[in-house]
């Protein structure tokens, strides 16, 4: 649904572009969850991040111009084939995280290793891992932010 | 990087973040306590402010800018919200206003012609209007810190409520060194002093509440 509502609003900005946006705006829905009052529906603040997150996407985007591919479609061979739910954004902002924090969100999230072992990896106590996950994942935002200006 | 691998470590950080009021509160109360010190160690508290408390008219000063403190924090809370400005109402700081110029007019009624221009001008402008922008440094910087927190979809007047709440409060708690009782006196220079502190809390909002 998420995408699709990204796709809408942020079709100029391309099928990974949009990919970007899709994946910033699940960071921002899971770091300001705290910001939805349980009483009031979820879809308006939905709508509401997903929509913050697109205009900051095309004001970042702003000065560079995307070429629509369809325009050389004729003179181009054909791009590989790629998964539509790979995104470059948000890997280049987990390699600007420090050695730490780069290694538990890869093993958390690429690697699907849990708190406990990704622990023992790091010799970390369970309850670090978690905390260390959280901070790595504000951390993302800001760097998201700082990328951005 | 995938979207799901995201998502799966999203998903397995579940630690709660505190609520934004409570953070707020957590770091108001301070925040006016140290500013409420700061006051009584430079300036000094009015030697009758017991006496103040019990005249109407004095005590205004209290009630008008206490209720617009609380007020900007209610509304403050609700455009912490990324979907707050499509139902936050705006009409309580009328309200506030409202009540800040009524006391102004009644007060230009019955203060003779040729007192007015005393009763305005007053004796202690320029500390009225130094300090409440002092005291409000405090107040307006725990409110940013603790409302970053939140998602708002309008930094700008986020940034510029913030700073009427914080500023509101400064000023009432600037209201206890301060003699001037009459409301030619106060409503227009702490009205000044707040608008002040809006205007560049409104430019700090649009730097430092994005996300």
């Amino acid at each position: 649904m998420l995408r699709g509502l990204v796709r809408a609003r942020g079709a100029s900005l391309g099928e990974a572009g949009c990919e970007d946006v899709v994946q910033e705006v699940l960071l921002a829905i899971h770091l300001k969850r705290h910001t939805w009052d349980q009483a009031a529906p979820v879809r308006p603040w939905l709508y509401a991040i997903a929509r913050y997150k697109v205009v900051d996407a095309f004001r970042a985007r702003g000065r560079r111009i995307d070429l629509p591919i369809e325009d050389f479609v004729e003179v181009l061979p054909a791009a590989p084939d790629r998964d539509p739910t790979e995104a470059a954004d948000m890997a280049k902002m987990i390699g600007m995280l420090d050695g730490r924090s780069e290694t538990i969100v890869r093993k958390i999230g690429l690697e699907g290793a849990s708190m406990a072992e990704t622990g023992a990896a790091l010799s970390m106590s369970e309850g670090a891992v978690r905390v260390a996950l959280h901070r790595a994942l504000k951390t993302l935002a800001v760097l998201r932010e700082r990328h951005i200006e | 990087m995938k979207t799901d691998d995201l998502i799966r470590a999203l998903a397995a950080d579940t630690l709660p973040e505190a609520d934004l009021s409570g953070r707020m509160w957590l770091v108001l109360v301070p925040a006016l306590a140290v500013a409420l010190a700061a006051l009584w160690l430079t300036l000094g508290f009015r030697a009758d402010l017991a006496q103040a408390f019990g005249n109407p008219v004095s005590l205004m000063r209290w009630m008008l800018t206490g209720a617009l403190a609380l007020v900007s924090m209610r509304i403050a809370l609700v455009l912490a919200r990324p979907e707050g400005h499509g139902s936050v109402r705006l009409w309580p700081l009328a309200v506030v206003a409202g009540g800040a110029l009524a006391m102004l007019i009644w007060a230009y009624a019955t203060t003779p012609a040729e007192g007015r221009q005393m009763a305005t001008v007053g004796k202690t402008m320029w500390t009225c209007l130094v300090a409440i922008p002092v005291l409000s440094v405090l107040p307006v910087g725990g409110l940013f810190w603790a409302l970053r927190r939140g998602a708002t979809s309008v930094p700008a007047l986020s940034g510029a409520v913030i700073g009427l709440a914080g500023s509101g409060a400064a000023a009432a708690v600037y209201a206890a060194h301060c003699i001037e009782d009459s409301p030619l006196f106060y409503v227009v220079w702490y009205s000044l002093a707040i608008i002040g502190v809006t205007i560049v809390s409104a430019v700090i909002g649009v730097r430092i509440l994005r996300w």
